[in-house]
């Protein structure tokens, strides 16, 4: 309750901040105080002090596993802000207004990681979709940003309506929105409820750009700029798999046996369609985002199997992709080229930079010793638990050896090619001090991922 | 005429499917005939006369669509915005006495929330009649 | 709730209500859906595509309310004001379409202003 609210306030001071503050600077760390004071006082309700006592009427549930989740975001986006706040700059003059709508966006995410309603559900997802809609049509003189936006707000809105014929579905055979009504099904569920169940089991893998309904992905986060397409990518596209756990485990767990071979098709769907597709791109910024489709299709492992290992696994894959994501898009963002030749000789130009890229790299590749692997390794096995899950499992292996391709030819052009004359990124000791820092958090939970699953049960 | 939504799940075996495999030849097969029977049957007149617009017989001259100043839209889009949150203020009002001042105070920070948009519009200069 | 009591249920409730049974209602705004889905498919013109979502949205409102009059009308032996939280839902919804509806036309004007058209055919930049 206490980031919820103090997220939505500081959405507002930060609207403000740009008419008040003339600095950008101080805008900037207007932002990152902020998102600090977010996190502080959401470690603090975790430890059991709440600032705000709201009754939510059951439609929230600040339980571990949401309080947990609203940590790894804050610290992800503290990070983002820390590394990329800077390159805001160069998207457009309204400054301020880009962290107002991160702010609501992150107000959105503590709503979908905590919602007990499916209206809590919708306003979420809805909270944070609006505000991205903005933010990727935010370079407006760009035709691609505005293709993107008008893409995604059109094709968003589309799977919205999906969602919500489901809820009026559900809520139609069961009279209440509560996660905990639906879930009361005995033998033979009726039709109502299982319509709705798939309407929103499509918008949901919509919202997480997973297979056959990932088409948007590629061209959105393409089109959007980078720094933001680094957003859109992890912190956002993590919040709405929480939401999707906690939907299908709570809501409609005892209806499993209807939606795990769904489940399985999706998921095998959105493994094979990033990573195949991902290995033609000539962009560096296109092959992320097949590549987030990818890693989306490995998340999907814990929505199948959905046991213990899947819940702990899917907060360490989460907390492994975006702290690499985040890396990766940070270092794009201040590249002029975006191609994997714009990569050719970096280890030479700037050691430092290249070092951290080639460890996020390894580490959404899932090698050994980073974070990446172990949460590969948590997913596949929770998956291979589960009955008649071994060969979904094994075909994530084969898929995940694929994407060791596409990931180490930016390593390769790094480290084994010639570059030409332009020189390295600036980067300010700010930046590269994060960054070692990020590069040194995903080895870090690589050693001892019990540092992060030890904080989910303390 | 319900019963169709109300079938039993558990009937998956494969035959039961068949009535919709039926319909399905039937309405492809039907529209395929008839977009033939039409294409063969009708009879065909390709004249210019018909791509132009029909206007009452006078010719149509320039575009009826006139470049309009973006003040308009603006003014338009948050008239739509600030009338549409004002729906929340009639389940209050239905609930006026029930909900007390705990009610008085939750929809005083909605609006209090209202206003610091309705004040960023004005600073952002939004509603500048003027040039 | 198993899917027998489900359409005692609704029998119960179109049967107090005396009015329309709620399969009518529930056909309509699934007709009513399915016209804007066909519509968001089909149509080439932003602002077309964008009233076809709202007729969506505008039949799943429809279906909320009928739902909600259907369960009042069979829990409010137990419960006075059972149902009323779909009706409540139904004015988020057309908030929160509000809300969607000026970032879309900003967005689409945003584009008219750029390439003098709203013709979806025309995003096709993105692909190689």
């Amino acid at each position: 309750m206490n980031a919820l609210i103090l997220s939505a306030v500081f959405g507002v001071v930060m609207m403000f901040s740009g008419i008040l503050l003339k600095q950008k600077s101080a805008v900037r760390n207007l932002a990152i105080a902020g998102i600090l004071l977010l996190l502080v006082s959401n470690v603090l309700e975790t430890y059991g002090t709440a600032f705000f006592k709201v009754n939510v009427n059951g439609m929230m549930y600040f339980d571990r596993l949401a309080l947990f989740f609203n940590t790894i975001v804050f610290v992800s986006a503290l990070l983002y802000f820390l590394l990329t706040a800077k390159d805001m700059e160069k998207v457009g003059v309204n400054y301020a207004e880009y962290f107002a709508l991160i702010f609501f966006i992150l107000c959105g995410i503590t709503l979908t990681s905590s919602f007990k309603s499916l209206l809590i559900l919708f306003l979420g997802i809805e909270i944070i979709s609006i505000p991205l809609y903005i933010l990727t049509g935010t370079d407006k003189r760009n035709l691609k940003s505005n293709e993107a936006s008008l893409k995604y707000l059109l094709l968003g809105a589309f799977s919205t309506g999906l969602m919500l014929m489901g809820i009026a579905l559900i809520y139609g055979a069961k009279g209440t929105f509560s996660t905990e009504g639906a879930n009361l099904v005995t033998d033979k569920p009726s039709v109502l409820l299982v319509a709705g169940m798939i309407l929103l089991l499509f918008s949901m893998s919509f919202k997480a750009s997973a297979a056959p309904f990932h088409f948007w992905t590629p061209d959105v986060y393409d089109g959007a700029p980078t720094v933001f397409t680094s957003f859109m990518a992890t912190i956002v596209k993590a919040a709405v798999f929480i939401a999707f756990i906690r939907l299908f485990d709570e809501a409609f767990g005892t209806l499993r046996a209807q939606w795990q071979l769904w489940i399985a098709v999706i998921t095998a769907a959105t493994l094979f369609i990033g990573n195949i597709t991902a290995v033609f791109q000539q962009s560096v910024k296109r092959m992320l985002a097949y590549s987030s489709i990818a890693q989306a299709g490995f998340m999907l492992l814990s929505l199948y199997a959905m046991n213990t290992d899947a819940k702990e696994g899917i907060l360490l894959y989460v907390t492994a992709y975006s702290f690499a994501t985040i890396g990766i898009f940070a270092v794009l963002a201040r590249m002029n080229d975006y191609t994997f030749d714009g990569f050719n000789g970096l280890a030479q130009k700037d050691p430092l930079v290249a070092g951290s890229l080639t460890v996020f790299l390894l580490s959404l590749a899932g090698i050994p010793l980073t974070a990446g692997f172990l949460a590969k390794f948590y997913m596949l096995k929770a998956t291979i638990a589960t009955p008649q899950g071994l060969w979904l499992a094994i075909f994530a292996i084969l898929m995940a050896a694929v994407s060791v391709y596409y990931y180490f030819r930016v390593i390769q052009a790094m480290y084994f090619k010639e570059g030409d004359d332009a020189k390295a990124p600036e980067t300010t000791p700010v930046f590269r001090g994060t960054l070692v820092i990020l590069a040194a958090l995903v080895i870090l939970l690589g050693i001892f991922p019990d540092l992060l699953l030890h904080w989910f049960y303390f | 005429m319900f019963h169709l939504l109300q079938t039993g799940l558990n009937s998956t075996d494969a035959g039961s499917y068949l009535p919709v495999g039926i319909q399905i030849l039937i309405a492809i097969g039907l529209v395929a005939f008839l977009m033939f029977a039409t294409h063969m049957l009708g009879p065909k007149r390709k004249t210019t006369d018909k791509l132009q617009n029909f206007s009452s017989g006078i010719e149509s001259h320039g575009d009826a669509r006139q470049p309009m100043a973006i003040k308009y839209f603006l003014t338009a889009i948050l008239f739509v915005l600030f009338d549409v949150e004002v729906i929340f203020f009639y389940p209050y009002a239905v609930n006026f006495r029930e909900l007390g001042w705990n009610g008085f105070w939750a929809v005083l920070m909605f609006v209090g929330f209202f206003l610091c948009g309705f004040t960023y519009i004005i600073k952002k200069g939004a509603l500048k009649w003027e040039d | 709730m198993s899917h027998k009591k489900g359409s005692q249920l609704i029998a119960q409730g179109s049967k107090l209500k005396k009015g329309m049974p709620i399969n009518y209602y529930i056909f309509l705004s699934l007709a009513l859906f399915a016209i804007g889905i066909v519509g968001v498919l089909t149509r080439r013109n932003a602002i077309i595509i964008f009233m076809c979502i709202e007729l969506m949205l505008n039949a799943v409102n429809l279906l909320l309310v009928a739902f909600s009059k259907m369960h009042h009308a069979a829990n409010v032996a137990v419960n006075a004001t059972a149902g009323t939280d779909g009706q409540l839902f139904v004015f988020f919804i057309m908030v929160v379409a509000a809300a969607e509806v000026s970032v879309g036309l900003a967005i689409i004007v945003m584009m008219y202003r750029n390439i003098h058209s709203v013709d979806v055919n025309f995003l096709n930049r993105l692909k190689h």
